[in-house]
């Protein structure tokens, strides 16, 4: 079921369009993931429905309710900032308790809702805390414990964990999920981390130059990117013209290839004739744990190939010379 | 740390040190002693003339009444308009910062010859206001007429003082709570101000001691009809008639102290909201 609707969002600066004809739906308890480089518009889009900043046209609908002309307090919408925007004079029980002050409940009621959210980010024992005594990743569990004692309708998140250290972001990354699975509650995040898009996001939206280029799952994006823009921008698939692909299978063909490097395999297959065999050079070897990459060349092209370590096998070094087979059902044309 | 400490270093602070001896230490340390010299002999005499005279006393009754009641002012409108212009980008917010700069160094004659042109007896502002019959009369050569004048740089160095201490305060946080249903009224009184409090009482600090030691615009505006301190100094150090270099250096002591004690005071308060 839609709870979020966009529709046709419009937006320009100037001379400069921000966003562009955006449409977009988000069923209820979905999380959302808006991804897309800096200066895509997906912060932008992210205000707007927050309604920190104004669109010059398009509809906004959450829950069946038009929402683009109110005040962002009436929107019944939380958001998480990346700079975590906790009020620094107040400890994290006054930071949680000063939007339920505005709505007139009970002192009790609100320290009854205050405990539930703090048991429900791990942080009971910092209730009384002020911000400059916590880490990184425990302010940005406050500003989402903020957002969340409101039980607000929709939940946003403009880069949550772009502030934080990478150990740290894994983690609260791992504990946004379960919270967002915890309360159900539909949520839009924003990133340019391509990572955190496919592991958080139940759908992903890929923008690009004020519009969004793909609305997909995770798999979806990251094996069917919907054109270019998307398949370079998701992963660090091969992508080859029509010509280089052509001349890799010794076939005509008419259009690009997306093919991911692990879709390549090492070692001659059976005469299989839906597969092709390739003979390349390895270039280039580089183990990495589990996983090696190599970058190999076959007739002029180069193109990376990734492949499964094993304990008790040694991988192909550079200079030598090997079969790799591609099944086109593995490769997606555009 | 050692090298924070080791004797070349100190040296290093040595032209500094001495500049402050030369600048500060020495002419201070020359007031204070003159201070209780009275007709060629130590004594308390000057304090106890101070102390004594009602007319002494009115001079700094004055003088605080002037620099506390434009201090607030300075204080509210400054903070107010620094606020206002945090949501003005560009073009309006340079303008407005311009116009405080000028505000903020247009004291003493030209300050005073504005507000002549402006509110004095035949000013343009009172013609008009008494042809529309709102006012009797207004003498701008009073207290009323220096708080008026006070008020322009008071108010245009609040501004320019408070406005890059704002800018501490992120929108994010605005954004945040403006989200959660706080308004921009409580957000100031709950968040924005708490948060620049120890600023805000070091700004007010200053403007209280810029209008305590106002001399330029007091004289050019109403000459030595209105009695405050820094008037009464300048008289009795350059006063054909009543000359007592000495009694002067008492009321500079003393207009010290009451410059020394919100000093004390804020940096008190501060200490005890170490954050």
């Amino acid at each position: 079921m839609t709870h979020l609707d966009l529709s046709a969002i419009g937006m320009r600066y100037g001379d400069n369009v921000i966003l562009d004809g955006i449409d977009l739906s988000v069923a209820q308890g979905e999380m959302h993931v808006l991804l897309g480089p800096s200066g895509c518009g997906k912060t932008t889009l992210l205000r707007s429905i927050a309604g920190l900043v104004q669109p010059d046209r398009g509809a906004i609908h959450l829950a069946g309710r038009a929402i683009e002309k109110l005040h962002p307090k009436d929107r019944g919408i939380g958001m998480v900032f990346q700079h975590y925007a906790l009020f620094p004079n107040m400890t994290v029980r006054q930071n949680l308790a000063f939007g339920l002050e505005q709505r007139r409940l009970a002192r009790r009621v609100i320290d009854d809702k205050i405990d539930t959210v703090l048991e429900i980010v791990s942080l009971q024992d910092k209730a009384d805390a002020r911000p400059r005594q916590l880490s990184g990743g425990q302010k940005q569990r406050v500003a989402l414990a903020r957002a969340l004692v409101l039980e607000p309708s929709l939940l946003l998140l403009d880069e949550p964990l772009s502030a934080l250290d990478a150990q740290i972001r894994k983690r609260l990354r791992d504990e946004l999920k379960r919270i967002q699975r915890q309360t159900g509650l539909t949520s839009i995040l924003v990133t340019h981390d391509q990572d955190e898009a496919l592991s958080l996001g139940d759908r992903i939206s890929v923008m690009n130059k004020s519009r969004i280029a793909q609305t997909a799952s995770g798999p979806e994006i990251f094996y069917r990117p919907a054109d270019l823009f998307v398949a370079k921008f998701i992963g660090n698939a091969n992508i080859l013209t029509s010509d280089e692909f052509g001349r890799l299978i010794g076939r005509e063909f008419d259009r690009t290839a997306v093919i991911h490097p692990h879709m390549f395999k090492i070692g001659k297959t059976s005469s299989d004739n839906s597969v092709f065999d390739i003979s390349a050079r390895v270039v280039e070897a580089g183990p990495a744990g589990n996983v090696v990459r190599y970058v190999m060349r076959a007739s002029g092209i180069i193109f990376n190939v990734e492949a499964q370590t094993a304990m008790n096998a040694a991988h192909l070094v550079a200079g030598t010379e090997a079969i790799v087979t591609i099944d086109p059902s593995n490769a997606h044309f555009l | 740390m050692s090298h924070h400490s080791s004797p070349a270093m100190k040296l290093l602070a040595a032209p500094f040190l001495l500049m402050l001896a030369g600048l500060v230490v020495w002419p201070l340390a020359t007031v204070l002693i003159d201070s209780f010299s009275k007709s060629g002999a130590w004594s308390l005499g000057n304090y106890a003339e101070i102390l004594m005279s009602a007319y002494y006393g009115q001079s700094f009754v004055n003088s605080l009444l002037i620099s506390v009641l434009t201090t607030a002012i300075g204080m509210t409108f400054g903070f107010l308009i620094a606020v206002g212009l945090r949501y003005r980008k560009g073009g309006t917010r340079r303008i407005a910062m311009a116009l405080a700069n000028i505000g903020a160094n247009l004291a003493g004659v030209p300050l005073a010859m504005a507000l002549v042109f402006l509110l004095g007896l035949n000013g343009t502002l009172t013609l008009l206001l008494k042809a529309s019959g709102l006012i009797d009369t207004f003498n701008v050569y009073s207290l009323t007429g220096l708080i008026i004048a006070y008020c322009y740089f008071q108010i245009a160095l609040a501004v320019l003082l408070i406005i890059p201490v704002l800018d501490a305060i992120e929108a994010e946080l605005e954004e945040a709570a403006s989200l959660i249903g706080v308004g921009t009224t409580r957000f100031w009184l709950r968040v924005g101000l708490p948060v620049v409090g120890r600023q805000m009482i070091a700004i007010t600090t200053l403007l209280f001691a810029n209008a305590m030691g106002t001399y330029a615009t007091t004289l050019a505006l109403t000459s030595t009809s209105v009695n405050v301190v820094t008037i009464r100094i300048s008289e009795l150090v350059s006063g054909d008639v009543f000359s007592d270099p000495n009694l002067a250096n008492a009321i500079a002591m003393a207009l010290l102290l009451v410059l020394v004690v919100p000093i004390v005071i804020s940096q008190l308060l501060l200490k005890g909201d170490k954050r």
